[in-house]
């Protein structure tokens, strides 16, 4: 697989929810690329979409609230949208592995830790035997730093520690030798110290396999971390795409700008006052005409109350949705 | 565990003790009871006898003193609360309980005589139940919402709000008064003694057709939605996405996943299944004239038979705190977080 050739390309995406007070668009016209090898940032505060946008990849949305309106998600070239529910189940786990937030609840309570690796193998590598496929389960749990990984096997998840299960979530993930890796927040619910060694693990198992992953959070600080991309959503659109090092050097979009400046620095004078962007997320079930930030935007016109904005390319691959580039 | 579980079963004991001095010193004071019961029959006697002489003081007490006294002594009612209690606890314990003061048979006796009933019905309630509600359930979860789930739900709230003997008496008159297609009621034919092994099994099988819908009429509707509820919650919990993501199909990841954790719930009551040896409903019972124990603990209490309704409860109390204690050993096997300490 050639590094830098997209391998995930999520072209125009629309993914709606029925809800009580009517249908809502969670992810609205998102597109962007994964490159095999390389790992991209979606990052944007609770329910700008990112996880509707990692489930309607793996074509996991609740059913019947969540569809795939419209737009395609190409693996390799493949629309994962247009597949029948069967040839889906071969490409999840097997092509593309995701990993959760909450490794509390991700595991099945009544089922040992080996039995749910296991199944893994199960599912996709009829070539193994069950001894085989059980020796390849003990050894992923040691390489995804689980120590005295043959009696973890009998364990249930309750009796591992919360990063410990994420360890398992990621060995599950990864048994399957997927060509692309979902992680959404899987760094979230830990202490910080386990974050450091989660993160520090995703990484060395990118290098190690080559997989291209797709990195969802809201932490820009892990943004800086390990990605070589990043796409900035905000209630429901990606409003800038740029390659990390030049996102956090030259940030065009407004919100991005807000979402830098309001990070704490080493350098920034003790004790002052912390940048904040003023005022909240429309409701996905009110959104304004036009640009969805403008109430919020310190750099407001006319004009963002009444066109949308479309996607202003500055360089090759840096992208934002936002008039003041059109100048 | 092993620790916890004696410990239960040790608790068995001053919980029977506590249950059973409580109903024992109600049936020593509450109004009525064998000894006036016989006062009544001396009384009826009287009159009946027509004699010209019934004095007055026949009318308000046809027995002397002594005679009371004896009586007293015979169902022993001579001796203070506590000190008869003991006496029925120690024949208990050798299993003596006692004999009925109205039928003067061995109250064993007249409860294992009607256990056989009790069994039939609540075990084949009990097949029944959990046969249809489980599938039911998980059927009603993965099409939520579909028109199978609204009819079988509303079949299934009708069933539940018309008590078992109405039902009854409507299939009585409906199949077997109307239509003649099933029997009025009792449990076997007249001749059952003469049938053929296969014509006994048919004859039992027609009579028991209409109690034992009327038994089951009301039972599904707990367990059905029970079994939904939970698989329900469960198919929407995280670990289910987990397994679909791994690459399992829908099918797998009920029944593979989402289906045990939903057994814990069930598991909760299962081991009071137990209690089936002494199962029964009175009204049911008497719509379809089956002389079961539901009939016998109605009768013994309005009639104040005191030994039998002691020894119907000594056996149930005692049937229900096992039960409790199986019920923990169910849900501690398929849930292996719940550690007893």
């Amino acid at each position: 697989m050639n590094n830098g050739q997209p391998i995930l390309t999520v072209d125009h995406l629309v993914a709606t929810f029925d809800t009580d007070a009517g249908r809502v668009r969670a992810v609205d016209q998102v597109s962007f690329s994964l490159k095999a090898g390389t790992i991209l940032g979606l990052v944007g505060e609770s329910g700008c979409g990112k996880s509707v946008t990692a489930l309607s990849i793996m074509r996991l949305l609740p059913r019947p609230a969540g569809v795939i309106e419209s737009g395609a998600i190409r693996l390799n070239g493949v629309d994962l949208v247009q597949l029948a529910p069967d040839e889906m189940h071969r490409i999840r786990g097997r092509r593309i592995g995701m990993i959760f937030q909450e490794p509390m609840t991700a595991l099945n309570p009544v089922h040992r830790i080996g039995q749910q690796l296991v199944e893994v193998f199960d599912l996709h590598r009829p070539d193994l035997d069950a001894v085989q496929r059980y020796q390849a389960a003990v050894a992923l749990l040691s390489r995804v730093g689980i120590p005295e990984a043959r009696a973890r096997m009998d364990e249930y998840p309750h009796q591992i520690s919360g990063g410990m299960r994420q360890r398992v979530m990621i060995a599950m993930a990864l048994a399957g030798k997927p060509d692309v890796l979902i992680a959404d927040e899987p760094t979230t619910a830990l202490d910080v110290t386990i974050q450091a060694q989660i993160l520090e693990l995703i990484l060395d198992l990118q290098k190690e396999t080559g997989m291209a992953v797709l990195f969802i959070t809201h932490a820009l600080g892990v943004i800086a971390q390990i990605c070589q991309e990043v796409a900035v959503m905000y209630a429901g659109w990606i409003v800038e795409s740029a390659p990390a090092a030049a996102l956090f050097k030259k940030p065009l979009h407004p919100y991005t700008q807000g979402l830098l400046a309001s990070m704490p620095r080493l350098s920034s004078e003790n004790k002052s006052v912390l940048p904040i962007i003023r005022g909240t997320v429309p409701s996905l079930h009110q959104l304004p005409p036009g640009c969805r930030f403008q109430n919020r935007c310190p750099h407001v016109m006319d004009r963002c109350g009444k066109e949308t904005p479309g996607p202003v390319a500055v360089d090759d691959d840096h992208w934002a949705r936002c008039f003041l580039l059109e100048g | 565990m092993t620790a916890y579980f004696i410990r239960r079963f040790l608790l068995i004991v001053p919980t029977f003790l506590g249950i059973t001095i409580l109903i024992f010193v109600i049936t020593r004071f509450v109004p009525g009871g064998p000894i006036e019961r016989i006062i009544a029959q001396a009384q009826q006697q009287a009159l009946e006898g027509g004699s010209a002489a019934v004095s007055e003081t026949v009318q308000r007490q046809p027995l002397s003193d002594d005679q009371i006294e004896l009586l007293k002594k015979y169902y022993g009612f001579d001796k203070p609360v506590l000190v008869s209690y003991v006496s029925w606890l120690g024949k208990l314990v050798r299993g003596d309980l006692g004999i009925s003061t109205r039928y003067y048979d061995p109250v064993w006796a007249m409860i294992r005589e009607r256990i056989p009933i009790s069994l039939y019905f609540g075990l084949l309630t009990l097949i029944a139940t959990y046969g249809v509600c489980i599938p039911l359930g998980i059927a009603k979860a993965i099409r939520h919402k579909s028109a199978f789930d609204d009819a079988s739900s509303v079949l299934v709230f009708v069933g539940y709000a018309i008590p078992g003997w109405v039902a009854g008496i409507l299939m009585i008159l409906v199949f077997a008064s109307h239509w003649e297609i099933f029997p009025l009621g009792e449990l076997v034919g007249e001749n059952f003694d003469t049938m053929s092994l296969w014509e006994k099994a048919l004859d039992l099988a027609w009579h028991s057709m209409l109690p034992l819908t009327a038994y089951l009429i009301g039972a599904f509707s707990f367990m059905t939605f029970l079994m939904k509820n939970t698989l329900m919650d469960n198919l929407a919990a995280d670990y289910v996405r987990t397994a679909m993501a791994k690459g399992l199909t829908f099918r797998r990841a009920v029944f593979g996943h989402a289906l045990r954790n939903s057994m814990i719930p069930i598991a909760t009551t299962f081991g009071n299944n137990i209690s089936v040896i002494l199962s029964g409903s009175f009204l049911v019972e008497k719509v379809f004239n089956i002389d079961g124990m539901g009939l016998l603990g109605y009768e013994s209490v309005v009639e104040r038979d005191y030994p039998v309704v002691m020894g119907v409860l000594a056996i149930s109390s005692i049937l229900f705190l096992v039960g409790n204690i199986l019920s923990d050993m169910c849900v501690a096997a398929v849930d292996p977080r719940v550690k007893f300490e």
